[in-house]
Parts: structure tokens; sequence; C-alpha cells
């Protein structure tokens, strides 16, 4: 009770210090009034706190089960494990909004700490639209959708969490998906303050780097850590099905990725000032709008949310976000037209361009798919897409991406030469070593076709650059160490690559009903079902069947939860050989000692985690102990050309 | 050339290109997503997709892998034949959608089946 209370207390006094940070940083950036500003920033660090107390008091309300919140009895009950029920904190609606908020607090402070150095202007507008979205949360947590809000009279236990997600990733993937959507408002923020300060310069770029690749880093591993969950726990043999909340949480990571490889050029060449500013913008909106989507029920998803107040404050917060974003944009923009030379086409800045435009062009697919329920529902009879429309509209786009992926990193700056060309051979071997394997062993689809030879000189493009640096001054893969481990996260995707192809055009799957001692053969693999056993246990029946397949043991199950309704919970179970995955399902048990199961033979699956974690090897290694102060481009003489 | 046409041309060509791959893409696939009294009312050709919810009589043949059940919304009714793996939650009383098209039969063939997850959350909201 006292919790609650003081929990409500904490969120409106932040809501407080964040509209006086707000508005006081504004006015204070306005006038340069280096005091105001600071106090304003101040305040900001007193709103991300009063945040952390509410934080606090809820998790704290959780672990003591206190039933008198509503949301500690909506989302644990007394037989939840504890590390579930602390994962409770951003497992429904209203926890995983003020998580959001914690997450954007922290993070703001931490950029807003030392951001004096970039001008005191930009700092303060900074401070004031990081307030402004703070302020937007607490307002929605205070107002809307309180965690803290109570029950008139205290259950004597909770409802508890669905079986579906008393998982271990239900403690991982959450968390990092979350975090990786908040911490992208710092890049924004940034963004936008230096529009409003008229700063065409890339310090703010700089200045949120690590900002932006973090958000990016979480927003991989988030997307990982997601399919990976679906594919042990949800059973229907595959990863990724194209639905709307895995949708939105891919449009801004692609987003992202074109800003990482576009502010390089701004950083490095000075140009796309204003290209960059849209990205920034753009990944941001799309963040709000998948927030959006994902808590208003506005598009048929399978997974249905708890719909709640907040969806039209949602929408008019990306009404507002849209319009002022758009308003900076058109009236800011143009005054930072600058006279540079233009690069040729064939160039580094060429290729990011390139790879720019048509990652936005995967966006534009994916966004059509997700709205498309919506813009047809509105005009007349409601349409929906599949994985289909997704696979042959961003399918092409694509393959071009992977194919620029093998030319891109030995583009030069500014100007091609024939060493670009000769750094080409290793990658078109590799492509056409692999192209020829694939016709030999009988391969004849066409995506097939393109994604494994393109994959491959991709591959062949970063060994050859590694080979090439190692063999010559192997220490300046140290030194330049933002490139090679960029070229390290390239390699871990295209592994990533290799691994869906292979598990898309290779899959196979076969339903069957076995008897004890009968077998089944899938793909060259031969299971054999021994038999199975029943386990009563606490709150539910285990139902466990036993497969042979060489020397090992599989044990899929499948648990009926009796105080659910009788819910059931499917436990698959996996075991990986060097070239695929064996995936079997229980689908169901006879009362003759029979039973159903689904199996799939999944190739190259493990290839989708490594390369993953080889993406994120990459970008930490390649930023840790970076000092991020000295612009390259100061650094270096820029290349005047004086008249003969 | 100027800076608008070195930024504009390709911007154009690969916005032309995405909007046909768009275009041909979402005009071959996409399906209809109807309520089963939508579907009563006016039986589009082709797949389509139908939410409603299980009703109390799920018959289980071959094992568990062939199901047969009638979807129901506020008025209208249909019954369901599919082949394959349910989905966990599936069971009476829960919303599915289903995908594939009626047949001469009246029966509905579905390809696909999905259950909508009951919350992502939370088992059921608490009311006093």
């Amino acid at each position: 009770m006292i919790l609650g209370y003081l929990g409500a207390g904490a969120l409106l006094a932040g809501l407080v210090m964040g509209g006086f940070s707000a508005l006081l940083s504004f006015w204070a950036g306005w006038r340069e009034a280096d005091v105001f500003i600071q106090v304003g920033r101040r305040a900001f660090y007193a709103a991300a706190a009063m945040t952390g107390i509410a934080a606090v008091l809820l998790e704290v309300a959780l672990l003591t089960h206190d039933f008198s919140l509503a949301y500690v009895v909506e989302h644990t009950d007394l037989s939840t494990p504890t590390p579930l029920v602390a994962a409770g904190f951003y497992g429904g609606q209203e926890g995983s909004l003020l998580y959001w908020t914690l997450i954007l607090g922290a993070l703001g402070s931490a950029s807003l700490v030392a951001s004096a150095r970039i001008g005191a202007r930009v700092a303060a507008y900074a401070a004031g639209i990081l307030a402004l979205i703070l302020s937007f949360f607490l307002f929605v947590l205070a107002v809307v959708a309180s965690p803290f809000d109570l029950l008139s009279i205290t259950p004597a236990d909770g409802l508890g969490l669905n079986p579906v997600l008393r998982d271990g990733g239900m403690l991982i993937h959450p968390p990092v998906v979350l975090a990786g959507f908040a911490s992208f408002a710092i890049p924004f923020a940034f963004a936008c303050a230096a529009l409003l300060a008229g700063r065409a310069d890339a310090a703010w770029i700089r200045h949120t780097r690590r900002f932006a690749l973090l958000a990016w880093s979480l927003q991989s591993a988030g997307l990982l850590l997601g399919m990976w969950w679906a594919y042990h726990v949800l059973g229907w043999g595959g990863y990724w099905s194209w639905d709307p909340v895995e949708n939105v949480a891919l449009m801004p990571w692609l987003a992202t990725t074109a800003y990482l490889h576009s502010s390089q050029v701004q950083e490095k060449r000075g140009r796309l000032r204003n290209w960059n500013f849209g990205l920034v913008i753009l990944a941001f909106l799309l963040v709000v709008f998948g927030t959006f989507i994902v808590r208003s029920g506005v598009v048929p998803s399978v997974h249905t949310f708890a719909i709640s107040a907040i969806g039209p404050w949602f929408f008019a917060f990306l009404f507002a976000c849209l319009v002022f974003s758009a308003a900076l944009l058109a009236f800011r923009a143009g005054t930072f037209r600058v006279h540079v030379e233009p690069a040729p086409a064939v160039s580094r800045e060429g290729g990011f361009v390139l790879q720019n435009l048509l990652l936005i062009g995967v966006i534009a697919v994916v966004f059509w798919g997700t709205i498309l329920p919506l813009v047809s529902g509105m005009l007349g009879a409601e349409r929906v897409v599949g994985a289909a429309y997704y696979e042959r509209a961003a399918g092409p786009i694509f393959v071009v991406i992977l194919a620029l992926m093998a030319v891109g990193p030995v583009l030069p700056w500014r100007h091609v030469g024939a060493p670009f060309l000769r750094a080409l051979r290793w990658p078109a071997a590799a492509a056409i070593v692999v192209l020829a394997g694939l016709l030999v062993a009988g391969v004849r689809s066409l995506p097939a076709l393109l994604a494994f030879p393109l994959s491959a000189a991709g591959a062949a493009t970063i060994f050859s650059e590694y080979g090439r640096v190692l063999l010559k001054k192997p220490w300046i893969i140290l030194r330049k160490r933002r490139r090679y481990g960029a070229y390290l996260a390239h390699l871990g995707l295209v592994v990533v690559v290799a691994g869906v192809a292979a598990s898309h055009f290779g899959q196979q799957e076969k339903d069957v009903t076995l008897q004890p001692g009968q077998t089944v053969t899938v793909a060259g693999y031969t299971l054999t079902y021994t038999g199975s056993d029943q386990h009563q246990l606490q709150d539910h029946t285990d139902f466990v069947a036993v497969m042979r397949f060489g020397d090992r043991t599989l044990e899929p199950s499948r648990a009926t939860y009796a105080g659910l309704g009788g819910q059931a919970l499917t436990h698959v179970a996996i075991t990986t050989t060097p070239t695929a995955d064996v995936y079997v399902v229980l689908a169901a048990t006879g009362t003759d000692g029979s039973a159903s199961f689904r199996v799939f033979v999944n190739p190259l699956v493990t290839w989708i985690w490594a390369g993953g974690a080889v993406i994120i090897l990459g970008v930490v290694l390649g930023n840790v102990g970076e000092r991020s102060a000295v612009p390259e481009l100061a650094r270096r003489r820029v290349p005047v050309t004086l008249p003969a | 050339m100027t800076m608008a046409l070195r930024w504009g041309l390709p911007a154009v060509v690969i916005a032309g290109c995405v909007g046909y791959l768009i275009y041909s893409a979402s005009g071959g696939s996409s399906e209809y997503y109807l309520t089963v009294s939508q579907l009563r009312a006016q039986a589009p050709a082709g797949d389509v997709r139908v939410a409603g919810v299980v009703q109390n009589d799920v018959q289980k043949t071959e094992g568990g892998l062939h199901v047969r059940f009638t979807e129901k919304d506020g008025t209208a009714s249909m019954p369901v034949e599919y082949t394959g793996t349910l989905p966990d939650i599936f069971q009476p009383g829960i919303t599915v959608v289903v995908e594939g098209r009626l047949g001469g039969d009246g029966v509905f063939h579905a390809r696909t089946l999905l259950a909508k997850c009951p919350s992502r959350f939370s088992t059921q909201p608490y009311t006093q």
C-alpha cells in the first residue's frame, strides 16, 4: 500500500522536474544563459533520479508480493520463481513503460554530462528535448497507465505469468529490446538540438556516436534474442514470421543501420548533413510508431496486447514528433547548403548512399506490409499480407544490399582506381566457386543461387582485407579498430545471412504418429521413438516422449496446466549436428502409447546465433577504449586545389 | 551534373523499383482479413484469413494432428478443418485466426491456424 503511494508520488515529482527542465532548458538555451542551462540539466538528472526511485519501489513491491498493487497481482503470483517475479517489472504494459523511462533517464543523463563541450546552446536544446520525451513518458505513467494503481481489496495471491513466458528468454529479451528502443532518443535529441541551434557540423554525431552504437547493438541483440526465443520456445520450427511486432522492431534497426553508415560520410568527408538529420529523425519516429502499433492493437497480430488507454496518447506523441521534426527539417535544413565538390558515383560515399537508399527501400516494404490492414480497412475490406509478400518485395533489395556488402568495404573514399578492381578478385572468385558448387549439388532455386555466392563474396572481402593488413602491418588492426571491428560485424552479418538462407531454403518437415519402437527419417536423419513418460508436478502434468537419435536422446514434452483451463505448453527438443538442427515437437499423445510428432530439419540455424554473436563482438571490440574526442576531419589536412 | 540530379536520379530509380516491388508483391499475396459473419456475407475468391472464437466441439483425430471445430463470432459460425500441429494455447474459448478457403462443402479448410496470445504478459485482466 505504502509502496503504491510512494511510487505514484515519485512519478509525479519526476513529471514536474521533467517539465521544469524542458521549459528552463529551451528558454536558457535561447538566451544562452549558462547558469540556467546547467539548472535545466540538473532538473533532468532529478527527473531521471525520480524515475529510478519509482523503478526501485515497483521492484520492491514485486519481490515482496505486495498484492495491494494491481500490477503485482496481474503479473506475478506466489509460485512464480523469483527471477521471473523480478522480470515482472518489464513484463507488463505499465512496467515496461517505466523500464523504458528509466533507460531514457539514465542514458539521457549520461549523454548530457559532457554535453557542454559541443556548445552551450546545442546542449541546452538537447536537454530540453530529452526532458520533453521523458516528461511525456512520465505523464503517461503518472496519469494514464500507472504501475502503482491500488486495488480496493488485497487478494491473497496474484494471477501469475502465462506459462509461455515462464522461460529464461523472458529475463533477457524484453529488457534488451526496450533499452534498444529507448536509447535511440539520444541521437534524436542531439540531432534536433543541432538543427534548432543552426549547427551543421558533425559535433552532435561524434557526441552521440556511442549512444547510436549502443542503440544499434541493443536492437541487434534484441532482434536476435527474440528470434532465438521464438525458435526454442514456440515450437513452429522457425524464428521469424513477419508479424507486426517483429516488423516494428526491424524497421528502427534498419534505419539505425543506415545512419551508422551515412554518419561516417559526414564525419570523414563533411557530406550528407541533412540526410543524417533525416535518418536519425526517421529512426526515432519508427521507434515511436512501433511503440504505438504494439501497444494500441490497431493492426491484427497474433499478439493481442493488453489494450489500454495509452494508444491515443502515443498516437498524439507520434504526431507531435512528426510535426516537430518535419518543421525542423523544412525550416532549418535548407540553411546548411554547402558547396563541396561532388564525389564520383562509384566511391565509398556513393556506396553508402546506395546502401542507405536500399535500406530505406526495405523499410518502405516492411512499413507498407505493416500498415496495409489499417489503410485497406479505412478504404473498405481489411487486407493483410503474409510472409510471401515480404519475401517477394524485400528479397530482391536484400540481394542487392548483400552484393554491395561484398564491394563496399574495398571502395575507397572519393576516387576509384585500379587497386579497387584488383581487390574485387577475391570476392568474385569466392562467389564463382560457391555458385559452381551449388550448381553441381543440384541447387536450382534462384534466390539460393544468389544468396549463398553473395554471402561468400562478402566474407571473402572481409578476409582479404584482414589478410592484407595482417601480412603488412598487423598493428594497424588495433589502431584502426573501429574499421576492423566494423568488418568483423560485416562478417557476422554475412554468416547470419547464410544461416537464414540455408534454413529458409533447406527446411524440411514431417508430421508422423509413431508407436514405441517405430522410426521416422527426415532429410536423412533417423529418429526412433522409444516410449513416453508422465510426471505429475505441482501445477502441471508433464508428458515426455523419448526419442533416440544416434547416441543422443531427445525428449520433446508437453505440459498441461490444470489451473489455466488445461492450457498446454510444448517443450521443443532440439539437437544440433554440424550441418543442421533436428527439431522435434510433441504434437499430441495417444492413449495406446503412441505419440504424434512434427519433425523439422533446419540447416545451419546455429550460424544465425553464431553470426549474431560475431556482430556484437565486432561492434564492442571496434569501440572499446576508443577516444572519441578528436575529429578526424579536423586532424587531417584537407587537400586544397590551387590555381595553376 | 547538378547536385539535385546526382542525388535525385538514383533515388528516383530506387524508389521506382521499390514501388514496383511493393505493388507487385502486395497485389499477388494480400488476403482479406474477415470475421466469420463477413465471410458468410461475401466470400471472396482465393485465400482469406478469418478470426473467430473456438467453440466447445473440438474433435481431434489422427493422433491429434487433424482437428475439426466450429469457429464463431457474434452471430455467424462455420466449421473448420485443419491438419497440423496446434498452438499450445489452442482450446475452446480462445480466438484463432485461420488462413485458407471456404470449400463447396461449407467447411473452411485451413492451411494455417494461429492462436491469438491470450495476452502477451498476463493471464487475464484482474477484475474485482
